[in-house]
């Protein structure tokens, strides 16, 4: 086996002492970064990233590694414990794992939650393994047009989904669009919108944005309410971390089907793992409706627990596949990780695996590296995690501020990015306030450049015929699948409308 | 009688804080009331106009059709048409955001909270450069720890002053990120 040999390959690059350590240290920071209320995955990854220039990229990314699913366990075990998911794809996990801490059943809570994790991050490494080299081979059949179809596809779905207004998740987008076009344009060599700042003339960097919008703006916005919402932390029982065999039992069925819904999101840009962790929660639901003795409400379900965690690894999994196999992030994590490349001067897609094949297996195998330490400093030790909550909120964010000002210093070592950064932290502050949605401003920022010169090139290339952009099969398919996806979020949410008017009414009854 | 309308959940009530103690919220029984979402559209329009202007002013020469301004344009018009479509929606459903403290606030939002933490952010981000990364660095932590409502800021300075020399002392000695010395430079 070709992949298997390439695979042991990258084990060797990732197993040497050093990288061990990174990925070690990796976990313990994602880790504790997740662990924090309020703070997620994706933001021990924007916090840690300018931390990781320091390394060479292959350490680097396999810290990266670390960080991102260390960062997605410590979630995981705070939404539990404490109710508090660090984002989105963590809430999921609180309905049915919280309720189990309350009712006394922290622990075994937490290690289904750890070997759900580690069970949907491990087979979806295991089918990125193999399905990513095809996966960038099939990419270079990828025109402009089919990019700029793949863009669009990815602009929608994430400003549609993951939003309660589609206007709201349009106008993070296009903040997130615009930003991306301040700069030198790539094509001309023309500037743009840089008010002769030679400053701007290289755009506005996507780490200065990132850290901005994912921890800035977090810490200005948790200062605005730190002295309003009483904090209501407290932990609860310990007692034995393992699963007698009923509960193995009981799980495992679910985790298996939380990993099979999780892993085709790895590769459809929706905006991360929010949609498969709740389609995954109900799903068991509706399964448990069906059983003779219904699991769901006030204990606490095993099972409503451990779909979701396989859920949201397997995609998250996935994603890291396909930012490496065709150069497209998927969620607003995967997008700092392209930025990350792209700080080294590499590229991911298709060339990726031909042009720097040590760095890409020894990432894919720092994958599995990673799940097996979290898996071992999880389990035992997640109450352990919890105490980092004594930690008083006001060093915490203190902390977390100083890191930001460090990592955008450290990066650019220019005030100017400082005070870029106060600004779009301070926008990004705005926008939680009114429940705007992030990940679509990454999600534009990363691939606006692609969208804008993927759509000139075609035009370019057809003198301004607007029919190249679907003249071949895979933008059919590309336009026919984003067609049904719009179809059925428009029939989503006029179903819902029309059950929040129905209920408002009731209560106007009574 | 008004029909709140936040995050699914309504209630027909006379809102919460009519009952609770504190002061009355700026801007109660205004138009204002529930409606200051309506500076995201402004800021929309702001950044629209900027795009669009930006693609007026640009000077493309005779670059071929698809040129630098095309996708900036449509962005602009989007973000207008986006914006005005937001502010129909703000002024249809005023947003009225939980308060679960117990008393009612003039503003939402704590501003003196927000002065420290952006105020202290920027004066970091200014005098780093001639203060050097430790005391800069420590004056930011300490306006944080403000802002978030510590109740020591003597112990504080310690404790800021403590956190930036480690953090100096990782990055920039143990890791060789260039960070400035400034006052104290030359030394370490």
């Amino acid at each position: 086996m070709d992949i298997l040999s390439l695979l042991m390959e990258g084990f060797a690059g990732a197993l040497t002492p050093m990288n061990l350590l990174w990925v070690i240290v990796g976990c313990l920071l994602g880790t504790a970064v997740g662990v924090m209320p309020g703070l997620g995955s994706s933001m021990a990854v924007a916090l840690l990233l300018p931390m990781t220039f320091a390394l060479d990229p292959t350490a680097a990314f396999i810290m990266f590694s670390g960080v991102y699913f260390g960062g997605l366990f410590g979630d995981s075990t705070m939404a539990i414990l404490m109710n508090t998911p660090g984002q989105a794809s963590a809430i999921a996990s609180t309905f049915e794992g919280h309720r189990m801490a309350l009712n006394g059943r922290a622990p075994q809570a937490l290690a289904t939650a750890a070997i759900g994790a580690f069970i949907g991050g491990i087979v979806s490494s295991f089918i990125v393994v193999f399905l990513a080299p095809t996966l960038a081979e099939l990419s270079t059949a990828f025109g402009p047009a089919e990019y700029f179809a793949l863009a669009l596809f990815a602009f929608v779905a994430t400003s549609s989904v993951v939003s309660d207004s589609v206007f709201k998740g349009l106008a993070s987008l296009i903040f997130g669009l615009g930003i991306a076009t301040i700069g030198i344009d790539s094509v001309t060599g023309i500037e743009r919108f840089t008010l002769g700042a030679p400053q701007l003339f290289d755009g506005i960097s996507l780490v200065t944005v990132t850290v901005a919008i994912l921890a800035l703006g977090e810490v200005f916005y948790i200062a605005a309410r730190a002295r309003r919402d009483k904090a209501n932390l407290e932990t609860r029982s310990a007692g034995r971390p393992w699963l007698t065999g009923t509960e193995f039992k009981e799980a495992a069925p679910a985790w298996a089907r939380g990993t099979i819904i999780g892993l085709p999101f790895g590769v459809i840009p929706v905006g991360g793992s929010e949609v498969p962790t709740f389609l995954a929660y109900s799903t068991e639901r509706a399964l448990d409706k069906r059983r003779k003795d219904p699991q769901f409400g006030d204990k606490g379900a095993i099972r409503g627990l451990a779909a979701p965690e396989a859920a949201g690894n397997a995609t998250t999994g996935m994603a890291m596949g396909a930012l490496l196999a065709l150069g497209l992030p998927v969620s607003a994590t995967a997008a700092i990780m392209l930025a990350a490349f792209r700080q080294y001067g590499i590229q991911p897609g298709p060339l990726l695996f031909d042009r720097n094949p040590e760095l890409v297996w020894a990432l894919l195998a720092s994958f599995f590296i990673a799940m097996i330490v979290l898996l071992f400093i999880n389990l035992p030790f997640a109450q352990l995690w919890a105490k980092l909550l004594l930690i008083p909120n006001h060093y915490l964010y203190s902390g977390i501020a100083l890191f930001c000002g460090l990592g955008i210093y450290a990066t650019s070592g220019a005030v100017f990015d400082l005070l870029m950064l106060l600004g779009i932290g301070v926008v990004a502050l705005i926008m939680r306030r009114y429940g705007y949605p992030l990940a679509p401003l990454m999600i534009g920022m990363v691939l606006g450049p692609l969208a804008e010169t993927s759509l000139r090139d075609a035009l370019l290339s057809s003198v301004g015929d607007f029919s190249i952009l679907v003249s071949s099969p895979i933008t059919w398919s590309l336009y026919a699948v984003l067609a049904i996806f719009i179809a059925v979020s428009v029939i989503t949410a006029i179903r819902g409308r029309r059950k929040h008017l129905t209920s408002q009414l009731e209560t106007i009854d009574a | 009688m008004n029909v709140t309308e936040q995050s699914g959940e309504s209630h027909i009530d006379i809102p919460e804080s009519h009952q609770l103690p504190g002061p009355r919220p700026v801007g109660e029984g205004t138009f204002w009331e529930g409606r200051s979402g309506l500076i995201m559209p402004a800021i929309l329009t702001a950044f629209s106009l900027y795009l669009l202007i930006g693609v007026l002013n640009m000077d493309v020469g005779n670059a071929a059709f698809p040129g630098p301004r095309f996708f900036p344009t449509i962005l602009g018009i989007a973000g207008l048409l986006v914006a005005v479509a937001l502010t129909i929606q703000t002024i249809k459903y005023p947003m009225h955001p939980e308060n679960e403290s117990g008393r009612s606030w003039k503003f939402h939002s704590d501003y003196v909270s927000l002065a420290w933490a952006i105020g202290g952010f920027f004066a970091f981000a200014v005098l780093l450069p001639y203060l050097g990364w430790v005391l800069a660095g420590s004056l930011l932590f300490w306006t944080m720890t403000r802002a978030f409502g510590s109740k020591r800021p003597g112990f504080d300075v310690l404790v800021s002053l403590m956190m930036s020399s480690v953090v100096y002392l990782a990055f920039d000695v143990g890791l060789g990120l260039n960070l400035p010395s400034g006052l104290l430079g030359g030394g370490f």
